[in-house]
């Protein structure tokens, strides 16, 4: 039972970490390397939340916030420039990874941090205890995914987004503001990025640099699931529970490595990864 | 003073409007003017330019000479998105449909917001009313003559004054091809749309046309009326 909830937990997260990824790459066509940096950001303004003596819950609207903020300055001034240049836009984001974890590193120091624990003690869940922060994650990360799906399946921005996703020409021909649509998309994928962030906080340890092993396993996902966020719901499922199994029986660090090695087999099998389902 | 009331009776002038793609010029110096209510029709053999030309007048492609010119106002470089607010409408040739986005959302897109979306679609009922009974349905799984209506119909979604269309008539069966001529010469009876039409179609063309021209290796090649002798002389032209 404990198994099977860190797998879902697991996968909740990665989903919302890859959703964002997904979404940009859809949109804008390029991969944003600086993803994991942003779900640092979030970690750190968790962090932040706890030194300024403020309720640890105000951390997700405050990283949400901060993590939309910073992205919609990071698409209009970095991005944006270099959109007829898509792979120097992606080297770019790589060097601003690397930019944020050094600014977080000279503003709070090479240490591991740590956050208050947002939620202590543990539930009874058919028989066996488990974190019930652990359970709140979950829920959160489905709802903040439900949300999500919302936003793109039932609003006029996520049609148009769509619209962008599967034809930009046809889209700008229409007189859809895809400037605007770039911009706002690239906004909420790194919004998401943030909460996902303070999700981990409690979970894992705040580091400058946590933010590559997730971005990692959430590209190569986004690479197995192709454009569809079903598909990229299964791989989160079946990559993140591949990845809760390794760590559990086999090693904690084959683990870390397990989603990337999976979908790059995956790849290489079925090219087009999981993005029929 | 003479020349002032003519220009207010020219809906859409192209001056000497050169473009193409990168360093190739695809369009040379094309000059045009289409009246205020009439229906113009353009033909052309394959390559000839004249999908570059609509897309160059809908800013899609930069023109790199020459000016365009729409309602009075000089339009040279505008954005789509401005030519569309200002009542231009557009039925391209190539992949003009989001194959997997249902009826209702490809007309929907058409709109900048929804307030307007219900009348928007009780007009375009009133010329294509399957779409009404088909709303759900992905515009990638309708028939090729549906599609083409559909196309047309989002082109009609905010009631345009300028219609810019691309081989709408390519691959249709005479039927439909009719209703499609019906639908465009109603839009321009009740509303006075002025209509570009792209065409290789001579007889559905010349079936609704007032005037016509031929583009040839991107200029303007020959012009007339829509008379009597206009089917022998743009035969000439479109034959190899
Ligand atoms: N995106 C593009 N990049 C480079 N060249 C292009 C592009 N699109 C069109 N061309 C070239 O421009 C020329 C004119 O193309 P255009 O599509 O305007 O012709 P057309 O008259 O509409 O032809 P058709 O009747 O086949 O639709 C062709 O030689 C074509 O190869
Ligand atoms: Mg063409």
């Amino acid at each position: 039972m404990t198994l099977i909830l860190d797998i879902l937990t697991t996968a909740a997260i990665l989903f919302v970490i890859a959703t964002g990824l997904l979404t940009i790459f859809g949109v804008l066509k390029i991969i944003n390397f600086a993803h994991g940096a942003w779900l640092t950001i979030g970690a750190y303004c968790a962090v932040a939340v706890g030194q300024l003596g403020w309720s640890p819950w105000l951390a997700f609207p405050v990283a949400f916030v901060v993590g939309a903020v910073l992205g919609g300055l990071t698409e209009r001034f970095i991005v944006r420039p270099l959109y007829a240049r898509p792979l120097d836009a992606i080297l770019a984001t790589w060097g601003l990874g690397i930019v944020v974890g050094q600014l977080i590193t000279l503003g709070f120091g090479r240490d591991v941090q740590f956050t208050a624990p947002l939620l202590p003690g543990t539930a009874d869940i058919l028989g066996t205890s488990y974190s019930i922060y652990r359970l709140f994650a979950l829920g959160a990360a489905i709802v903040i995914g439900l949300g999500f799906s919302w936003l793109m399946e039932g609003t006029r921005l996520g049609l148009s987004a769509r619209a962008v996703i599967m034809n930009e020409a046809l889209a700008h021909v229409l007189g859809l503001d895809t400037r605007r649509i770039r911009w706002v998309t690239f906004m909420i994928g790194c919004g998401l990025a943030g909460l996902a962030g303070v999700l981990l906080t409690p979970l894992t340890s705040v580091d400058p640099n946590m933010g590559l092993a997730w971005l990692v396993g959430s590209f190569m996902l986004v690479m197995v699931a192709g454009q569809s966020f079903a598909a990229l719901a299964l791989a989160c499922l079946l990559l993140g529970g591949a990845q809760v199994l390794v760590s559990t029986f086999l090693s904690p660090i084959l683990g870390g490595i397990t989603v990337a090695v999976l979908a790059a087999i995956i790849l290489r099998i079925s090219p087009k990864g999981f993005s029929r389902v | 003073m003479a020349e002032a009331l003519q220009d207010a009776t020219v809906k859409l002038s192209l001056d000497g409007v050169t473009s193409g793609y990168g360093a190739i010029d695809v369009l040379r110096g094309v000059s045009l003017d289409i009246r205020e209510g009439e229906i113009f029709a353009l033909m052309g053999k394959n390559g000839m330019g004249k999908t570059t030309l609509l897309k160059t007048i809908l800013g899609a492609i930069r023109a790199s000479a020459g000016r365009i010119r729409y309602e009075g106002a000089e339009i040279t470089g505008a954005e789509p998105r401005a030519l569309i607010a200002a009542g231009i409408g557009y039925a391209p040739q190539d992949q003009p449909l989001f194959q997997d986005l249902s009826i209702r959302d490809n007309l929907r897109l058409a709109l900048p917001g929804d307030a307007h979306l219900p009348s928007a679609l009780e007009r375009v009922y009133g010329h294509f009313p399957f779409l009404a009974d088909r709303l759900a349905q992905k515009a990638g799984t309708l028939s090729g003559g549906e599609q083409k209506m559909l196309i047309i119909a989002r082109a009609l979604m905010t009631e345009p004054r300028l219609l810019l269309i691309d081989e709408i008539s390519e691959g249709l069966q005479p039927t439909v091809i009719a209703r499609i001529a019906e639908a465009l010469r109603e839009e321009r009876r009740s509303r006075g749309t002025t209509i570009l039409l792209v065409e290789q179609n001579l007889d559905f063309a010349l079936g609704i046309a007032d005037r016509w021209a031929v583009l040839k290796l991107g200029t303007i090649d020959d012009a007339g009326p829509a008379g009597a002798d206009a089917h022998s002389r743009i035969l000439r032209h479109l034959q190899i």
